[in-house]
């Protein structure tokens, strides 16, 4: 119940901050809102030798939209910068619906976008919903930026492609066609409850049909997964109740949600079925919300 | 003088509500000695295992560690709460038998340090097979939790009144179901802290308790000392629910700490500990056999019960015969048998949590009527009322109750929530059910023999009458007694409220009294402080009277003013005449004490469940559940409570919604869940899912008028009684909601997702 020891740096550059990632390499780790890396150093789960925070890094909290580019999220920026931003809640409501419903509003006004992602635990809000609207990362190391889609960024539970020395600096929305967006989660109370499931989904439509729809599901496997065979049963289909209810059907026979104190496997299939029809007629109806 | 009373009745505010709210009030944690170290307690990783060796050489050696102490340290006598059971040492001695069973405590210079040293203790144990199951348990060869206790059977009891086999086989229809309980844990926002200070032969404890004098009590017997020379006092206290009526090893292993290094030892309990520690709700077994007429009424009633008691007694032997003992209190019928067995496993011990022993087989008893309404054709809310007891009238297991207003609460609770519009009306995924409860204003007996009074009081007048001073040895744990107490002493004074003061729960400086449980301190504590209070009247009416020119009977004192009952105008106030009584007399004080009388039976058991008056309550729930999901809304709620006089309406109310809301919490989302090996793997707030304020519905809390003869004013309890119609409640809506019963708590969104999933499976003929 008590921080181990650690060296605790607080650069005011990326640069500095990737130097220094660079410098310690494993044995350091970030330090954004504290809310997972806290609790995991306290309950002796991690022990890093040497935090870097990112707290001095204000650049990293900005939510702005660059003509090109799409909107783009500063890895800092807390949940509920995210819920309250007024870009986001014009263009993509169903972002800050996500990060508001999530954790409590302790969490929400510490916990950051970057650590949600990074942690990579198969219940975290936010990446089903950037996932499905298509969103990549920019991560900064040592050695460069790159940047590649948040889909392809985890590897399992608590592992992802990012490398010891790099920083996870931005998560951009780009420009895109779909007409509607949502997010539902499931969770087992109206607040602090982790999500057993969660559904996103967003679609294209034309009148009735729906030229394409990209559906990403939460705490459904080890990653964030995309449901493509539920997507593959909505392109280019006139939309009826059946086949919301097929597409379902469809994401709960492909994902592989395992069993916990949460939630059996069985339940958290059919909540995936549930859930995915749900969001996808919320989103054809209703927009981006 | 429109009003009856000048200062009950009154939500007037709570006297720690300032320095509640602004963060000022300190708790045991919070407080601060010259050279106080910090203490905690090393505990068992495994659920039942013998102690082989203990090596705290290297803790020892930790800088800052100041004492490091093991079962060789302290008294070996076993202590508990249960008299007829003390089956707990302050440190195991040969083996643990679960999962953070005390093995020895360190003190150190701060909490850092404590932490570090805990991990230098070596321990070498011998793993033992251990059991888990209550069922398992009571086998011939499963291993023996406690040696003293064959077949793990901690308690039995068999309690038959009237004639229940002939009642049943002259039954129009008998029925039997079974539930199931779960493992429930109080989780008091505040955790257990106690703060020991040994200094030459007096021995002083700070402890978040429910009790000072239980405490006191055993402390004093643990260490051999003259109870004079404990001191137990508390400051204020972040909620108790039953949890911290018996001292735990922070009291024991504390003092023992201060006495070695001679300074103040700060121990505490963090969230993880509080689990492990535990005394929470038993998970109960219940089959329920019931028998009625045609009409419904209920002829005879058979409960047989077994619980899991966990590793130790704890309150167990009480909570098991509350179990069955109240069962009889809503309903009237003559005929009923009680079989109850409580089963030590290897988990963590259970005792008392608020409504203690009975709001599980409450729930499992609602339900059941439920069910035999339904296969009759009979209205709940009907059937309740068909049976519902009356004032005046004695239990087949001989509790007297003089007032009872359930019918009335029945009939306001069907009114005001509409329950003839929506009974079998409500749209698909809604439901709307009813449960009642009952509960003791007060236990009939002390938790250990003795012949003291349950309660007294000491009032005295400061010098110049400004302000009075309350003396009681209850225990504001947060529901409000100080400032109850306060109420009632200004009233039979016939003083001023926002002029009292209160000194409570200080074993030195306030008279005795037992303490917060069983719902007792509004009418046993009230009672000797309304004597108190009384007194003081008393004696300054004859003091103001000659220079009223009046007899004291003339007079009255009401708010501070003595006055002439005929003529009002001729009056004086209470502060110039407390002022020449102080003068002429000497100091002002009033004096009261309360006894029980004589209440109950003469079978086994008799005790538990007596009492000088009974609450009772009516509940309607409405919930919404989705059928798809099992996710479970709960809508709208109605309460109405027969609490007698109400003292002060906003902590009445207060409790209602709290009771309320942990029966919900109980109903639904809250269960403390095992590994295979014994380990709790929810011991924290985010798996173990206390409802939150959100999920919180709007809930009406009404009451009915009574006046108790047998509580000061007329008062009864209100705040465990509260907690016992929820879960039958809930469980009553959501079966009306989903079509289907659900035996086992907690009625889960997986729960009701299965049985919704089900029943449609077998409608369409799948
Ligand atoms: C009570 C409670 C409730 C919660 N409820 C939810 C919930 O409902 N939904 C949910 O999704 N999560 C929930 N969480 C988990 C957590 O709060 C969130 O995932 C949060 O977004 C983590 O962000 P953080 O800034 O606090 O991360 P930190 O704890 O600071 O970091 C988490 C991990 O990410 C790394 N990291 C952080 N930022 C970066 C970066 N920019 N680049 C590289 N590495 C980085 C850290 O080194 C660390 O390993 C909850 C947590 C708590 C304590």
């Amino acid at each position: 119940m008590y921080l181990p020891d650690f060296e605790y740096y607080q650069p005011n550059s990326l640069a500095e901050a990737c130097r220094l990632m660079a410098k310690f390499g494993p044995r350091a780790r970030i330090l954004a809102g504290g809310t997972d890396l806290l609790h995991k150093m306290k309950h002796g789960q991690l022990e890093p030798e040497v935090i870097v925070s990112l707290n001095g890094l204000e650049r990293l909290r900005e939510i702005t939209y660059q003509k090109g580019v799409g909107v783009v999220i500063g890895a800092r920026a807390t949940h509920n910068d995210i819920a309250g931003s007024a870009l986001l809640q014009e263009k993509y409501r169903s972002v800050c619906e996500a990060a508001h419903h999530m954790a409590n509003n302790q969490i929400r006004n510490v916990g950051t976008l970057g650590g949600n992602i990074v942690n990579a635990v198969p219940s975290a809000d936010l990446p089903p919903i950037l996932i499905a609207l298509g969103a990549s990362v920019k991560l900064a190391g040592s050695q460069g930026r790159r940047v590649l889609p948040l889909e392809e960024f985890f590897t399992g539970v608590h592992s992802s492609v990012i490398e010891p020395d790099e920083i996870l600096t931005e998560v951009i929305i780009p420009d895109q066609p779909s007409t509607g967006s949502t997010y539902i989660r499931f969770g087992l109370r109206r607040s602090g409850a982790l999500a057993v499931v969660g559904a996103a989904v967003a679609v294209t439509m034309e009148g009735e049909t729906c030229r394409e729809a990209r559906i990403a599901l939460g705490a459904a496997a080890p990653v964030p997964m995309r449901a493509r065979q539920a997507e593959a049963v909505l392109k280019n289909q006139v939309i009826t109740p059946d086949l919301l209810e097929e597409a379902g059907v469809c994401a709960a026979r492909e994902c592989s949600p395992r069993s916990s104190i949460r939630g059996s496997e069985e339940y958290r299939r059919d909540l995936v079925r549930v859930l995915t029809r749900r969001a996808l007629q919320k989103a054809i109806k209703e927009g981006h919300v | 003088m429109s009003q009856e009373y000048a200062v009950i009745g009154k939500s007037v505010p709570r006297k720690d509500g300032w320095d509640k709210v602004t963060g000022k009030a300190k708790y045991t944690g919070d407080l601060k000695f010259p050279n106080m170290l910090v203490g905690k307690i090393l505990t068992s990783p495994h659920a039942h295992a013998r102690i082989l060796s203990i090596d705290t050489s290297e803790a020892e050696k930790l800088p800052g560690v100041k004492a490091v102490i093991t079962h060789e340290d302290v008294p070996s006598l076993k202590y508990g709460i249960s008299p007829a059971r003390w089956d707990e040492n302050i440190f195991c001695i040969d083996k643990v038998r679960f999962v953070g069973d005390k093995v020895a405590a360190v003190a150190a210079l701060d909490e850092e340090t404590v932490y570090k040293a805990l991990k230098l203790i070596k321990v070498e144990y011998e793993t033992l097979p251990a059991v888990f199951d209550p069922f398992e348990a009571m086998r011939e060869d499963a291993p023996l939790v406690q040696e003293e206790y064959p077949r793990n059977i901690n308690t039995e009891i068999h309690q038959n009144f009237g004639d229940v086999d002939k009642a049943m086989a002259e039954a129009y229809y008998v029925r039997t179901d079974r539930f199931k309980g779960q493992r429930t844990y109080q989780s008091p926002i505040e955790p257990h802290s106690a703060i020991s200070i040994w200094d030459k032969d007096k021995l002083t404890i700070y402890s978040s308790t429910q009790s000072p004098h239980y405490f006191q009590y055993y402390i004093a017997r643990e260490f051999g000392l003259p109870m004079g020379n404990v001191r137990v006092l508390k400051t204020h206290i972040g909620g108790g629910f039953g949890g911290k009526l018996e001292p735990t090893g922070l009291e024991f292993a504390g003092a023992v700490l201060s006495k070695l290094t001679g300074r103040p030892v700060r121990m505490f309990y963090d969230r993880e500990d509080m689990f492990a520690h535990n005394r929470g709700r038993h998970a109960q077994f219940m089959e329920l056999t019931t028998g009625v007429d045609k009409d419904g009424k209920i002829l005879a009633v058979h409960a047989n019960f077994v619980m899991d008691g966990g590793a130790y007694t704890s309150l167990g032997v009480a909570s098991a015969y509350y179990a069955g003992a109240l069962l009889t209190i809503p309903y009237e019928f003559d005929n009923y048998k009680f079989d109850m067995y409580r089963v030590n496993t290897n988990l963590p011990a259970c005792g008392a949590q608020r409504g203690h022993g009975h709001p599980q087989p409450r729930f499992a008893f609602e339900s059941h009527l439920d069910n035999i309404a339904k296969e009759l054709g009979i209205d709940p809310v009907e059937i309740r009322l068909r049976n519902a007891r009356k004032s005046n009238t004695t239990t087949p297991n001989e509790f007297k109750v003089e007032t009872c207003a359930l019918t009335e609460a029945l009939e306001k609770a069907r009114d005001l929530s509409g329950w003839r519009e929506k009974k079998g009306k409500l749209p698909s995924g809604r439901g709307i059910g009813i449960g009642v409860g009952s509960f003791v204003s007060g236990a009939g007996y002390p938790i250990y023999r003795t012949d003291l009074p349950q309660a007294s009081a000491v009032i005295k007048v400061n010098e110049d009458g400004s302000e009075a001073t309350l003396y009681s040895g209850s225990v504001d744990i947060g529901q409000g007694s100080d400032t109850v107490l306060c109420q009632m002493a200004a009233e039979a004074m016939g003083y001023v409220y926002e002029k009292m003061r209160i000194v409570s729960a200080d074993t030195e400086l306030a008279p005795h009294d037992f303490g917060a449980y069983a719902s007792r301190q509004t009418l046993m504590s009230g009672a000797a402080v309304k004597q108190a209070g009384e007194e003081i009247k008393t004696q300054l009416l004859a003091i103001a009277a000659p220079a009223l020119g009046v007899r004291a009977e003339e007079l009255d004192c009401r708010e501070g003013i003595i006055f002439v009952k005929a003529n009002p105008e001729i009056n004086r106030t209470f502060g110039e005449a407390a002022r020449e009584f102080f003068v002429k007399k000497g100091p002002l004080v009033g004096r009261g004490v309360y006894h029980v009388p004589k209440l109950g039976g003469k079978f086994k058991g008799a005790a538990v469940g007596t009492s000088p008056a009974y609450s009772f309550a009516a509940q309607v729930a409405e919930v919404e559940i989705d059928e798809e999901t099992g996710e479970v809304k709960i809508a709208e709620v109605w309460d109405v409570h027969d609490c007698g006089k109400v003292i002060n309406p906003a902590l009445l109310h207060a409790q209602v919604h709290g009771a309320f809301y942990m029966g919900m919490g109980e109903s639904v989302w809250e269960q403390v869940l095992f590994d295979a090996k014994g380990k709790i793997i929810n011991a924290n707030l985010a798996e173990y899912r206390l409802p939150t304020a959100l999920d919180m519905p709007r809930l009406h809390s009404d009451l009915v008028d009574t006046v108790e003869p047998n509580g000061p004013w007329g008062v009864k309890e209100v705040g465990e009684g509260a907690t016992t119609p929820v879960m039958g409640c809930i469980s009553n809506a959501i079966t009306d909601a989903i079509g289907v019963r659900i035996d086992s708590l907690p009625l889960s969104y997986e729960k009701v997702w299965r049985a919704s999933k089900e029943r449609k499976r077998n409608t369409s003929g799948e």
